[in-house]
């Protein structure tokens, strides 16, 4: 799997996979390397781009490649790469894919066998193809913000959160297995095109349908219609959670850590060096998925996943003398190349 | 890709879950197999379909929950050979034995179902406790997203042990996957002691002359946001920072808000969007179902079923049309 994955919409959904087996080969570019790799706007000492916190939470275990695709040599080892990959997982802003001249559609001809997933927070086209957004921006478009909120004034998840961002991936893998599982049967791979925004209003479908029969859309702070009882209330420093036949704390961070259904369950792993990552979501009978590796350093992967592809020793050494192959950043991740979706 | 799930056979034991949580969750990750081509079949408890008298209700009768989460379902029995199987503990038990694939839901992992609701979910994930303004209450996330996440979670579990042959036993934890997608809370309270708190950003949901906007904005796009709202005050040094900007938001937000209030939603979108400032407009439901992005992407139909957010190639997964499975007839 090639994952071009930025940030979480993209680079959690190849991390899923990877905990289900995939072997995901993350391809940065000296020029435009994950933006998680500087999030916190943090000092860029020494080798920063390898001290991410989130970055590495996100991305544990996944072989890394530093590749620049706008040179000519970084596109023809990138083919090289996908005429062994099984899935392309992308997130970058519309056009930018087709301005490395890796269009979709190209790379369906060349590789029929490929399933190229396109995560984007409008879709392909359409009038709002090229809107900028982050998670929360389509929380407001989409109609969840609208009816969050238990004032005047509509709710969204906000930065912290970034709610479409992190349900995303969840969909994202679904369907990559799905058109894995279609490939089985017909050979054929296909080009994914997912809208962020249109997710959001899918996990609002009864709200949606309600709405065009006419009915009203209200907001309903904390309430449910279905239980008047249930409701959320001050308690001592904080807030508690009431619903008929139970009651919970409304935690945070340290209280939600300190949980013990948090310690055993698996929303947090560590990876073997003790850092805490990125979660499995779920547990399966057959074997244990476990976070089994660490973060590669950004380009600690090169030489072997591009003589794995068949390039022989020159090549690759040859790429490295130009700067094609790469180990650190040339500099701060460019602003030119925003994905569709920023959120995190 | 015509139907990845044509010719499997999904058991939805979403109608007969003990908790309303489980059933959504189970509800939804079986409405995605049937989305996916699967032939879904849900059996109901004597009582009926539990989704029947649900909010939200349609004008003309039935529950418009009903009719999403059931599309392309069929009310059936139970019985005969399926590839998989969707439910909880006593359901899976009851009906899923012999079937390949069992998805099984739980509170808090295998066997742990203690009473649960989707508030509950919420609260002891901490995705209430950091949504919300710092001052007034958490706020909870509108729908059932914490059930149709957990949904979603299974239904790419379910897809993964197909696509590995068959045989196997999904569970899935609706508090790890709420966990899961508060990640960053957590991951701040173990790794760095600066731990996301609720209010704590420098976005917000501003008014407008028709309505709200969502105000947000990345560290490099305040010089962008500065350009447009153009008032020199906004230069001053106890907004040059992020940090600053959060420490000193209330007289900053009097500021933007002066900006903003006379203008529409679309003023401000198309303001912004031209520096390329990730704002937009806060939209109702029955709004989308004029969007021209939305039409343009054959996203809605008519009646407002949304289609499962996705195009192949292209196109549209075809689905079925949108029948209540409660209205269909028993003997289907």
């Amino acid at each position: 799997m090639i994952d071009f994955g930025w940030i979480t919409a993209g680079a959690a959904t190849s991390t899923l996979l990877l905990d289900l087996g995939a072997d995901v080969v993350k391809v940065e570019g000296p020029g435009a390397p994950d933006p998680f790799r500087n999030w916190e706007g943090g000092p860029q000492d020494g080798d920063w781009w390898n001290r991410s916190p989130v970055f590495a939470f996100t991305n544990r275990g996944k072989r890394s490649v530093c590749l620049d695709l706008k040179d000519p040599r970084g596109r023809e080892a990138v083919l090289r790469l996908l005429d062994g990959a099984d899935v392309l997982v992308e997130n970058w802003r519309r056009g930018v894919l087709a301005s490395f001249g890796l269009e979709p559609a190209m790379l369906r001809r060349r590789f029929p066998r490929l399933v190229i997933a396109s995560i984007s927070s409008q879709g392909e086209d359409g009038p709002d193809r090229d809107m900028v957004s982050f998670g929360s921006t389509l929380e407001a478009t989409g109609g969840l913000a609208a009816l969050m909120g238990a004032g005047e004034a509509p709710v969204f998840t906000g930065r912290d959160l970034n709610y479409p961002d992190q349900v995303v991936s969840l969909f994202a893998s679904g369907a990559i297995l799905a058109a894995l599982l279609e490939r089985d049967r017909t050979g054929q791979g296909v080009h994914l095109d997912l809208s962020q925004r249109e997710m959001t209003t899918f996990l609002l479908g009864e709200e949606l349908l309600a709405a065009a029969a006419g009915a009203p859309s209200p907001r309903l702070g904390n309430a449910d219609p279905t239980e008047p009882a249930e409701r959320v209330i001050r308690a001592g420093e904080g807030w508690r959670a009431e619903w008929p036949g139970g009651a919970a704390p409304v935690r945070e961070g340290a209280s939600l850590t300190s949980a013990d259904e948090f310690k055993r369950g698996t929303a947090v792993l560590w990876t073997p060096d003790g850092k805490p990552a990125k979660g499995i979501l779920f547990r399966l009978a057959s074997r244990q998925l476990t976070v089994r590796e660490a973060c590669h350093p950004l380009g600690a992967d090169n030489r072997a996943v591009l003589a794995e592809a068949g390039l022989a020793e020159p090549e690759i050494a040859a790429l490295e003398a130009a700067g094609v192959l790469s180990y650190s950043p040339r500099r701060l991740p460019s602003l030119k190349l925003q994905p569709g979706s920023r959120g995190a | 890709m015509a139907a990845p799930l044509s010719g499997k056979r999904v058991l939805d034991l979403g109608a007969l879950c003990a908790q309303r949580p489980h059933a959504l969750a189970a509800s939804m990750a079986a409405r995605l197999c049937a989305a996916y081509g699967a032939d879904v079949v849900r059996p109901l408890p004597e009582c009926g379909e539990p989704f029947a008298a649900y909010p939200p209700l349609l004008p003309e009768g039935g529950s418009a929950l009903d009719r999403f989460l059931n599309l392309g379902k069929r009310r059936g029995s139970g019985a005969g050979a399926f590839h998989a199987a969707i439910g909880d503990s006593a359901s899976l038990a009851a009906h899923g034995r012999g079937v390949p694939v069992r998805v099984r839901f739980s509170v808090f992992g295998p066997g742990e179902d203690p009473p649960m609701s989707e508030l509950g979910l919420l609260a002891l994930s901490g995705l209430l406790g950091i949504v919300g303004d710092a001052e007034g209450p958490p706020a909870r996330l509108a729908g059932h997203q914490p059930a149709y996440a957990a949904g979603l979670a299974a239904c790419t579990g379910l897809l993964a042990a197909l696509l590995g042959g068959g045989g196997e036993v999904v569970e899935v934890s609706l508090f790890d996957v709420a966990a899961w997608l508060n990640w960053k809370v957590a991951a701040g309270a173990l790794m760095s002691g600066s731990v996301p708190a609720r209010g704590g950003g420098d976005w917000d949901v501003i008014a407008v002359e028709d309505g709200h906007v969502a105000l947000v904005y990345q560290d490099r796009d305040w010089p962008a946001l500065c350009d447009l709202v153009g008032d020199p005050r906004l230069r001053a040094e106890a907004f040059a920072t992020r940090a600053r900007r959060i420490k000193n938001r209330a007289s900053l937000m009097a500021i933007l808000r002066t900006w903003f209030a006379p203008r529409t939603r679309a003023e401000v979108t198309a303001a912004a969007q031209a520096r390329r400032i990730p704002i937009g407009p806060v939209m109702w439901p029955v709004e989308l179902l004029a969007d021209p992005q939305y039409q343009t992407r054959s996203f809605l139909a008519p009646d407002g079923m949304p289609a499962l957010p996705i195009r192949l190639d292209g196109e549209r997964l075809v689905q079925e049309p949108a029948y209540a499975l409660s209205r269909w007839p028993a003997s289907a």
